[in-house]
């Protein structure tokens, strides 16, 4: 299963724009039958290790943020605290269970990260189509 | 013609900063607002919108570095 996900534009305060490969995603609480966030738009961020999401968002689908196990990531701004949930996560060809890190800090609405994310697609950036595709990889 | 993603760009250039924002299914429109995403999700279900695609709208625009 391939999917091709053109990057989106996105405005600078100078009048132009920037590119960024994002995601629309849903999340939910692992168990079955949860029901799911909004659909929200994640990056696509070969730079996080993990998986971020905003904790407004996992507030919304019933988790206790706080609760979680609490990490630092080490961000470009320097470190970050929070907290880590198993989540399900709901990707092109199918649902994953994530452990996912949710800040009340996190300048966007998701981080689709090493962990969670590319773990299970092969993804070719492909900046002559300002694109990039993506193929699920299924385990045996 | 602008094309349909020049349309989005112009959208999210107009649209409130530091809030959170609804697109309609087919990203042509704002649907609804909010300062954060639980009120965001109460208007959009207000304006009869039940899958928007949310957007954190940043203090400024510029590129993202997390």
């Amino acid at each position: 299963m391939s999917l091709r996900v053109p990057y989106r534009k996105y405005p600078t305060k100078s009048g132009g724009f920037y590119y960024a490969a994002v995601l629309p995603v849903n999340i939910a609480l692992p168990q079955k039958n949860s029901p799911r966030s909004k659909r929200f738009e994640a990056i696509i961020d070969s730079g996080a290790t993990l998986c971020q999401f905003q904790a407004s968002i996992g507030r919304a689908i019933g988790l206790n943020i706080e609760q979680g196990e609490p990490i630092e990531t080490m961000g470009v701004a320097g470190p970050t605290k929070m907290f880590m949930h198993d989540i399900s996560l709901y990707l092109p060809g199918g649902i994953v269970t994530v452990r996912a890190g949710f800040s009340d800090l996190l300048p966007t609405p998701g981080l689709l990260g090493m962990s969670g994310f590319f773990e299970h697609f092969k993804i070719t950036f492909d900046p002559s189509a300002a694109r990039c595709e993506l193929e699920r990889i299924f385990e045996a | 013609m602008p094309t349909q993603e020049d349309i989005r760009l112009e959208l999210l250039r107009s649209a409130p900063l530091d809030m959170w924002i609804a697109l309609s299914e087919d990203e042509t429109k704002i649907v609804a607002s909010g300062s954060t995403y639980e009120e965001v999700v109460k208007n959009s279900e207000n304006a009869g919108v039940s899958d928007p695609l949310l957007i954190k709208t940043p203090k400024v625009w510029m590129p993202i570095s997390v």
